[in-house]
């Protein structure tokens, strides 16, 4: 199963840049790991598979709107804002 | 004595702070004097905010000098790891993606630690977003153990096991996905606790792989441990997995001569250094010696373990990290384009080799064509190796074995190896996978480097391991060691 990825395609998914020397480093390292993941493909293993929770006792929360951090609070935080907004570049080009 | 007050239990400092012999402004200030000349040295707090400190500390001691004391935490500082938000307080994740933040709010654990009367007190370098096992991913800085300098403190907690084997402070919160917590405890001769999945909430915990994340207590000895545990646990509904605090998990256990005790099978062989062989060999006959009946038991799938954990592991992490395109907070890239340009160019420069790598390796097993082969499989090899773990803790009541194969490896040894280091997690991960608690205790030293053994127990067997600790330090004399610096 460590058929060979496309580190570039890969690379777009996680919406990373990588240089030249970035995909030649991380294709040779994931290759690797894949390679001891292969212990898995030949175990033989359970068709079902559980949650992570191992005690019963959590319990969803009421559907309430409870306390939010505020404008603000939000926006004090974020990289740029302006009039209690958070600034993005354009995302709607003019004639579309 | 205000010289020797970093080297005091915080049970003692408790004591003393309660008979009015000591005031937390005397406390803090002795340990920030202390934070002035040993902390460059070991690198394990990346701030420290002087004045807000003792500001806290004047507050404690003017409540308890009103008689409105809040228990044994009053007055006394707990450091936290920076992937832990503390209200105006720096929230990094020790990363240039969130190097500028400073928290809005606060954690669960950090309202816990206030309604405790604690002082929150300063960010503990770490991995970055918790991913690695030296501290030697953070983007901030170095972090070294402080029971030789050359040498890494464990990681991804690398700065709350440091800070507390240099006697910097008493107690510290750490965060658990793989052994992050009792990998560097063990490293650096400390006690760590990885609880129960879902004792403690992770409301307001940076998010690295939601599944097997669990916050928990550090100190230099089981009794500390305990005491900050029991401030810690209490339901809360910002995290769905919390459960709250537990009568089972948290009142203390029976005669710990009386457990049974399991060893698995091979643990103890291949790749384990004979010096942390031969000290985990002799807590298991201490224990033996004390009445505790030892068998041994089989763990068929633990070698699955690790390839299961990093598959787990990173495919959550490309989903959470996934959160920081540069829009709401944290790194924004200057280069000018499309929103998605400006997403890629922001996550590109923020992150760091090791969170890269992660996340391009969890895209992978998420990814169409590779998710059945690779996620799905993993999570029926966690079933299976949880099915395995819990019908060996049906036979006894804790397992134990070493807590990392081999002592503290020299800075830079293991940094071009990223598989040799997810090895050091091979005892640690199987817990965080079947969900148990687990602990970290000091067992000995191999030369001069600090040696731990690893216990782990069913759901909500906290008190159990808590006890089993007790009785092995009480007879040894690890507790409360600290390096010389």
């Amino acid at each position: 199963m460590a058929e060979g990825f496309d580190i570039d395609h890969l690379a777009k998914l996680a919406r990373l840049s990588l240089t030249a020397e970035e995909k030649a480093l991380y294709s040779s390292q994931l290759s690797q790991i894949l390679g001891h993941f292969q212990a898995l493909a030949q175990a033989d293993l359970p068709a079902t598979i559980d949650d992570a929770r191992v005690v019963d006792e959590a319990a969803l929360r009421s559907d309430a709107p409870g306390p939010v951090l505020g404008a603000e609070a939000v926006t004090r935080i974020a990289p740029a804002a302006r009039d209690g907004q958070i600034s993005v570049p354009r995302v709607v080009d003019d004639e579309s | 004595m205000a010289d020797a007050l970093h080297t005091l239990s915080a049970a003692e400092l408790g004591r003393r702070l309660a008979a009015g012999t000591l005031t937390s402004r005397a406390l803090c200030e002795a340990f920030i004097a202390r934070y002035r000349t040993v902390n460059d040295k070991v690198g394990a707090f990346t701030h420290l905010d002087e004045a807000d400190v003792l500001a806290q500390a004047d507050a404690s001691d003017a409540r308890r000098q009103a008689g409105q004391g809040r228990g044994p935490l009053e007055g006394i500082p707990v450091a936290i790891k920076d992937n832990i938000a503390v209200k105006g307080q720096p929230l990094t994740c020790s990363s240039k993606m969130l190097a500028p933040l400073v928290s809005p709010y606060d954690s669960h654990v950090a309202e816990r630690l206030r309604a405790a009367g604690a002082i929150l007190y300063g960010r503990l370098n770490m991995d970055e977003f918790a991913m690695g096992s030296s501290t030697e991913n953070s983007a901030l800085r170095k972090t070294f153990n402080p029971w030789d300098l050359a040498r890494i403190p464990g990681g991804s907690s690398g700065g709350s096991a440091a800070a507390l084997a240099a006697g910097l402070v008493p107690l510290s919160l750490g965060s658990d996905t793989g052994g992050s917590i009792r990998q560097p405890a063990s490293h650096c001769g400390v006690v760590g606790l990885k609880p129960t999945y879902g004792l403690i909430s992770r409301f307001g915990l940076v998010a690295f792989a939601s599944s097997l994340d669990q916050i928990g207590p550090m100190a230099r000895s089981v009794e500390d441990c305990a005491l900050l545990l029991d401030a810690l646990a209490s339901a809360d509904a910002r995290d769905m997995t919390c459960f709250g605090p537990s009568d089972r998990a948290l009142t203390p256990a029976g005669d710990a001569k009386q457990l049974r005790i399991g060893i698995p099978k091979g643990f103890l062989g291949k790749g384990v250094a004979p010096e942390v062989a031969a000290a985990v060999n002799a807590a298991v006959e201490f224990y033996r010696a004390q009445g505790c009946a030892i068998s041994e038991v089989e763990l068929p799938s633990a070698d699955l373990a690790v390839p299961t954990y990093y598959v787990v592991a990173t495919a959550e992490a490309s989903s959470n990290l996934g959160r920081y395109d540069g829009v709401r907070y944290g790194h924004r890239s200057s280069v000018a384009g499309t929103p998605v340009e400006m997403m890629t160019a922001s996550r590109s420069e923020g992150f760091g080799p090791e969170v890269k790598r992660r996340i391009l390796l969890g895209t992978f097993v998420l990814s169409a064509g590779y998710a059945d082969a690779y996620y799905v499989r993993a999570l029926r090899a966690r079933a299976k190796i949880r099915a395995e773990y819990l019908a060996a803790l049906a036979g006894v009541d804790v397992l134990l074995t070493p807590t990392v194969p081999t002592p503290a490896f020299k800075v830079g040894e293991k940094a071009s190896d990223p598989l040799q280091l997810y090895l050091e997690d091979i005892f640690t991960i199987p817990a965080n996978l079947a969900g148990l608690p687990a602990i970290s205790v000091p067992c000995g030293k191999s030369g001069h480097l600090p040696v731990g053994f690893h216990l782990v127990g069913a759901p909500l067997s906290e008190a159990k391991l808590l006890a089993a600790g007790r009785l092995f330090e009480a007879a040894h004399g690890f507790a409360h060691q600290q390096a010389a610096l």
